[in-house]
């Protein structure tokens, strides 16, 4: 009977102990541990030309990962599955729809299509509420005009792109201007940002041609001796993808850059750069919002060098945009604590995390990443062997970003 | 609208050579399609995926010779051959197996081919942009007409007739040739008079995809070199091949200048819009003239 009473009491004392290990353990997490691991779905072009940009961020993002699944997040890790979408919009939106449907994923991220990542975002993300992250495409009405809740860019769009190429040549003396580029949603997004806030900040600059060619056009050599003999003050040419290798070697190939100013946004990417070696032009004006020569600072070389590490060549900026869009998956579920994708998105909203360039927010309003941008001029550098950007002037991500009002205007009138 | 900058006749002039100068490299790839179908009667869907073979083809011989003006001419004269060598294998394990079938089939078969020349490329070389160099004399630009011409495009201009009259010698003049035109009209005919007719067609096969290499070999310093290239050549090689006349060399030579001087000259006079004004001008050709321009062979 009483030896009977002793274990009881051992008994009790055991449940005690381990109950108040347990609400120890409680108090010492920040939050329960997550039920499964996170599941990320990447859909994106990773066959045809686009596929370099595509497996660049997915580089990026895998290098993230490395680190943050090290640590873990909330005791579990993020893991990732990747679709093709062969830069059509009609299987994006499919990729997109079995990734939520079949495999369940927490986060949907992609694409480099600005045409795909829209539709994904209004049939797939907004419908299913479902976040989607965008981390390569450009168009600015994914965050802009067409944004809503469940809709994120890492990278930076055609309104922050123009405004910077706008704001940096309302500072030059030029007034009559041609404006050029390839005959798609990317060409004349750019043109139109960088024509309307050039206006605003110089309204007697004025437009005297416009040429549109098919993306891709592999000869521009008519385009640019036409452009060339109405002898415009300075060119505005908005081309993208494999369009920017063929305007750079035709403006050298012509002697452009020596008798007319240009700007072209990406114009100082090095994607663009390095395989024209020395047939790159000089003298080109370009904006970018990532270098990996560019800050100079620890974490960007620490970044760079881990990426070469990994990869065996330096970062584009798609790389860039995966490495954060990782850690800002990461540092959003370890805030919001559990899988629930309406936490996710709130802990999203003003999340700031430190990137190879210094903090970057993502902004609350709209939910774009303020990043900032590099404006620089094409020139040959020895150190790298290939030509660069040179004198670059950062335009900060508030400088370059249109304000909420302006946001919430656009979202209101659609 | 803001367009409507004077159009002198100095920019005309430039614009004719420039145009000029695009429709050589579309008669050096159209001449081979139309060649292929003149005398195979197989439309090859694979000809521009061969064209961009011959485009990094050239890259990768002009690495291996270290750049410079000897990578480039040496890249000029084996990138062909390779795209010559990769065709003939094709041709010999599976073309020939296939000319009696129905053009549909083969039209399939063709773009079957293309899809894994295409995935072959990708495997190879992989996605990334490439470029080569022209050798520093063909670098820069003259002027022309008061405006900067390419010197590139300067040499397209001496390289496209000369691919074009050896062309026309060898067809009419050389045996082979020839025999390749006789097989084109009657097939049966050249068999029954003692010709080993499989033989012509792997010859005229392989002559109209060296063509295709050596456009692409030609192109390749002046654009980027990508997957991709293949599908804007090929749509433009069909559309001068059957505008010219389907397999006349000739009909090749004026379907491309019509191309590319109305390309050239659409820039020019209404830029905005000059993507339209080569297909429109192949809408025209065909209402007038169904059939071609000049005498097709089928």
């Amino acid at each position: 009977m009483r030896r009977k009473g002793r274990k009881q009491l051992l008994g009790t004392w055991v449940c005690l102990v381990l109950g108040g290990l347990f609400l120890c353990s409680l108090l010492f997490l920040p939050t329960q541990a997550l039920a499964r691991n996170i599941k990320v779905g990447i859909i994106d072009c990773y066959s045809g030309p686009p596929a370099v940009y595509a497996k660049d961020a997915l580089n990026g993002f895998k290098l993230a990962l490395k680190d943050i699944n090290k640590r873990g997040v909330l005791g579990k890790k993020i893991e990732f599955t990747t679709r093709d979408t062969k830069f059509k919009v009609d299987i994006a939106l499919n990729m997109a729809k079995e990734l939520v449907m079949r495999e369940d994923v927490d986060v949907l991220v992609g694409t480099i299509n600005s045409g795909a990542s829209l539709a994904v975002s209004e049939a797939v993300a907004k419908k299913e509420k479902v976040p989607f992250i965008v981390w390569i495409a450009k168009s600015e009405r994914i965050t802009g005009e067409k944004g809503h809740k469940y809709v994120f860019s890492t990278g930076e769009n055609t309104a922050m792109a123009g405004k910077a190429g706008g704001v940096a040549l309302s500072k030059k003396p030029y007034v009559r201007y041609w404006i050029a580029g390839d005959d798609y949603e990317y060409g004349h997004a750019i043109a139109n940002a960088a024509w309307r806030n050039l206006k605003k900040l110089k309204p007697d600059v004025k437009i005297i041609g416009k040429s549109w060619w098919k993306p891709g056009e592999p000869d521009l050599i008519p385009y640019i001796t036409s452009i060339m003999s109405a002898k415009p003050d300075a060119v505005i040419f908005c081309t993208g993808g494999r369009s920017m290798t063929n305007i750079m070697k035709a403006i050298k190939a012509t002697g452009m850059a020596k008798k007319v100013p240009i700007w072209i946004h990406t114009a100082t990417d090095h994607a663009v750069l390095k395989p024209l070696g020395a047939e790159a032009p000089e003298g080109v004006m370009g904006t970018m919002d990532y270098h990996f020569y560019y800050p100079d600072t620890p974490a960007n070389r620490a970044f760079v060098s881990a990426f070469k590490a990994a990869y065996g060549n330096p970062p584009g900026f798609p790389a860039f945009h995966g490495y954060i869009t990782a850690k800002f998956i990461a540092k959003a579920f370890r805030k919001a604590g559990s899988l629930n994708k309406k936490k996710f998105v709130n802990a999203m909203e003003g999340l700031k995390i430190e990137g190879p360039t210094g903090q970057i927010e993502m902004r609350s309003c709209d939910h774009q990443a303020v990043l900032p941008m590099y404006l620089g001029v094409t020139k040959y550098s020895p150190k790298y062997g290939v030509v660069i950007s040179s004198n670059i002037v950062t335009l900060t991500g508030n400088e370059v970003m249109p304000s909420c009002d302006e946001i919430m205007k656009a979202r209101q009138k659609k | 609208m803001e367009a409507g900058h004077t159009v002198t006749l100095a920019a005309m002039g430039s614009h004719f050579f420039v145009g000029l100068s695009r429709a050589m490299i579309l008669f050096i790839v159209s001449s081979g399609l139309s060649f292929v179908l003149g005398v195979l009667r197989v439309p090859n869907i694979a000809h521009g995926s061969l064209y961009m073979i011959g485009a990094f083809s050239a890259f990768a011989v002009s690495i291996v010779a270290g750049g410079g003006a000897t990578g480039f001419w040496l890249a000029l004269i084996v990138a062909p051959l390779v795209v010559a060598a990769v065709s003939f294998i094709a041709e010999r394990s599976l073309f020939c197996r296939l000319y009696e079938r129905e053009h549909l089939m083969l039209l399939l078969f063709t773009f079957a081919l293309m899809l894994i020349l295409d995935d072959l490329v990708k495997i190879v070389w992989g996605a990334e942009y490439r470029s080569i160099m022209a050798p520093d004399f063909l670098k820069g630009s003259v002027t022309i007409f008061k405006s900067s011409f390419p010197r590139y495009n300067l040499f397209l201009l001496i390289v496209g007739p000369i691919v074009a009259v050896a062309l026309w010698l060898f067809t009419n003049k050389s045996k082979i040739g020839k025999i390749a035109r006789a097989a084109a009209v009657d097939r049966e005919m050249v068999g029954a008079v003692g010709i080993n007719v499989s033989w012509v067609f792997a010859f005229a096969f392989v002559l109209g995809c060296f063509l295709a290499g050596l456009g692409g070999a030609l192109v390749a310093p002046t654009v980027s070199i990508t997957l991709g290239m293949d599908h804007d050549i090929i749509i433009e090689a069909f559309l001068i091949v059957t505008i010219g006349g389907l397999g006349n060399m000739w009909g090749a030579m004026v379907g491309s200048l019509i191309f590319g001087i109305t390309q050239s000259f659409g820039v020019l006079l209404w830029p905005q819009f000059a993507i339209v004004f080569p297909y429109a001008a192949v809408v025209i050709v065909l209402l007038l003239r169904p059939t071609g321009l000049l005498k097709s062979v089928w």
